[in-house]
């Protein structure tokens, strides 16, 4: 078995993506940006998306596919980018004023 | 909060955020070698790297109480003089089959077509004795008859010449894995060769010399004498679950990638004894009443070089496992004092198997008339052991492959013989299936450079693909499909995104017209010129 389609492997992709997860929420706190559940399923379907097309290209590209590859990139990729940017956009409306924590404490 | 903590606790809120940024690039970037490694790693390869039965998915939720063909009118069973294909050349100037040519135009046209190839494939030579005159005049005519300049001719066979070079490490490989065969002293004289009891006889110690003198064969032996048992007295099995369970384990033990258990059903034996089968050969043969349950087995052909077919694949590695899974299998339950007879690729069978496949619940028949699995999709080679030990037997399996088979029509379009029926099903003995013009499909066997036979719709079919997430969960979606959406959106992906490399004619060897194309490009192991100096 390869090391990346190990249990160890998806333990360490969890780890990394909590920590990408925490890490959002802070950026977003930091930029005034109010999450509501919506937003937040919104984003994890975006992720499951990059993820998608991630993996199904490497994955044609490991079984020889290059046409499934390519075209799979071709139609994948630009979908990402697209909703990402449609995403990122509905994430930020109803954003508050930023008070940076200096100011705040002076 | 002072500047100092206020600080600190920045600090820790940067550093937090700056982790989870690389913590996002590196899970992205640990998905992409997932993907990879599932595209590539030798566990996808299904059946290959455990032999021990790990492969088999659980059935119970496909299972069903009919299987998905049905009885349509009076059943009949088939005739190996005239349907079983290998037997053809010995039936061919025979009065039954020019009957059956006579109401069978598909078949007459296909034998033609095979006459106009071979004629094609060979160009006259010069007969010792023959006049320059002669031999000119006998190019000519050949040359009005295939339609086909001399010269263009010789160019083409060059051409099919270095195909062949191209294929001469597939070609060992082939044979190497066909080199294997057990052979029925092995169930009737003894516990195998290197058995220690019950008539094994250790090599170097005399046993060559008894071999020479009392090798059966199945030609001159009767299925009273070669399905027997190897005790006078059955042993008492305690259960027909626990004999199943005990059955299939064995099976995968020694070797079978799948098995499945049933009672055999009458129709799909010959209706004739074939020749060399140790029957009657055609006179109508007595199906014997110790066949009463069928176990089928099976292996997967290698996948790489199944996926370069027709040229680089061969049948042969699938056929030898299977074969050696059905004798060792025999061997067991005759040693248990039951009856057992196998039936194993290449051609020593008395029934036809893929029904008994569906019977047995290892799948259901597509419309190339292969049976597609859940786990290997059509990328098996069975074998079948006709016994009278008592066992639960399966149940069929329904996983929306009749749905999808209807509208996908890929194997169809890319079937460089045009077999495959692009129709809907026909009544066969009684029997509403898919009819593939098998006459035709053989014809291309000869008609291709590779190992002989063909397999492109194996390689084609969209249940052929690798166990890894993108094709189990596709699997799985159709399977749950009862609308059929999926299967439209998934049969148009397939074209789009993993199209054959060739039209069907590119498939035919230059000399026929076509380009020696392969579905896909070998393996790097079968590449002779990256291994041979020619």
């Amino acid at each position: 078995m390869s090391f990346f389609t190990s249990g160890l492997f998806w333990f360490l992709e969890g780890v990394c993506f909590c920590l990408a997860g925490a890490a959002l929420k802070h950026y977003l706190e930091d930029r005034g940006i109010p999450m509501r559940w919506w937003k937040w399923m919104l984003f994890a379907g975006w992720v499951i998306l990059l993820g998608f097309t991630i993996a199904f290209i490497t994955t044609s590209a490991g079984e020889n596919e290059t046409v499934a590859a390519l075209k799979g990139g071709i139609i994948l990729v630009p979908i990402s980018i697209i909703t990402g940017a449609v995403i990122w956009r509905l994430l930020k409306a109803g954003r508050r004023p930023v008070i940076s924590q200096a100011s705040d404490q002076d | 909060m002072s500047k100092a903590e206020a600080g600190k606790r920045c600090d820790r809120r940067q550093f937090l955020k700056a982790s989870g940024a690389a913590g996002a690039v590196l899970g992205s970037t640990g998905l992409g070698f997932f993907g990879y490694a599932a595209g590539k790693d030798l566990e996808t390869y299904t059946g290959c790297v455990n032999l021990e039965g790990a492969h088999q998915l659980d059935r119970t939720k496909w299972q069903v109480d009919k299987p998905h063909y049905e009885a349509v009118g009076p059943t009949d069973r088939p005739d190996p003089r005239t349907e079983f294909i290998f037997d053809r050349g010995m039936y061919r100037n025979t009065q039954v089959f020019q009957d059956f040519l006579e109401s069978h135009p598909e078949v007459k046209e296909a034998e033609e077509e095979m006459a106009r190839f071979r004629q094609q494939m060979n160009k006259p030579r010069q007969r010792p004795g023959e006049s320059e005159e002669e031999y000119a005049a006998k190019i000519k005519a050949w040359e009005e008859q295939v339609k086909i300049n001399s010269e263009e001719w010789d160019r083409l066979m060059a051409e099919d010449q270095r195909c062949q070079e191209d294929l001469i490490l597939s070609e060992a490989w082939s044979n190497a894995m066909g080199a294997v065969s057990p052979r029925l002293s092995d169930l009737v004289q003894g516990g195998g060769r290197m058995g220690m009891r019950g008539g094994g006889i250790l090599p170097g110690q005399g046993g060559q010399q008894q071999q020479q003198e009392a090798e059966p064969s199945w030609a001159q032996t009767s299925p009273e004498k070669t399905d027997a048992p190897r005790r006078r007295e059955p042993l008492v099995m305690k259960d027909p679950k626990l004999t199943s369970k005990l059955i299939k384990k064995m099976a995968h033990e020694f070797g079978s990638v799948l098995v499945g258990i049933t009672q055999l059903n009458p129709d799909w034996v010959y209706k004739y004894g074939r020749h060399g089968r140790g029957f009657e050969p055609d006179k109508v043969m007595e199906v014997p009443k110790h066949w009463k349950y069928a176990i089928v087995v099976g292996t997967p052909m290698s996948w790489d070089p199944m996926y370069a077919n027709p040229n680089f694949g061969t049948s042969n590695d699938a056929y030898s496992k299977s074969r050696i899974v059905a004798y060792r299998l025999t061997a067991f339950i005759k040693a248990l004092g039951y009856w057992a007879r196998p039936h194993t690729p290449g051609t020593d069978y008395d029934l036809m198997v893929p029904p008994i496949m569906v019977d047995a619940g290892l799948g259901e028949q597509g419309r190339h008339s292969i049976v597609i699995t859940p786990e290997l999709g059509c990328n098996i080679r069975p074998a079948v052991v006709t016994t009278n030990i008592p066992m639960a037997t399966d149940k069929p399996i329904r996983f929306g492959v009749q749905e999808f088979c209807k509208g996908c029509k890929i194997c169809a379009e890319i079937c460089p013989s045009g077999a495959i029926t692009r129709d809907d099903k026909t009544v066969v003995r009684g029997y509403n299936r898919y009819q593939i013009n098998y006459s035709k499909c053989h014809n291309f066997w000869y008609c291709n450079q590779g190992n002989i036979g063909c397999r492109i719709c194996v390689a084609a079919c969209p249940y052929t693909r690798k166990a890894n997430w993108l094709h189990t969960t596709a699997l799985k979606a159709t399977a749950m499909d009862t609308s059929g959406v999926s299967h439209k959106v998934l049969t148009k992906l397939q074209k789009q995104l993993y199209p054959s490399q060739g039209k069907p004619e590119d498939y035919y060897m230059a000399r026929l017209g076509g380009k020696n194309t392969s579905y896909r490009q070998p393996p790097w192991w079968l590449r002779t010129r990256d291994f041979i100096e020619l």
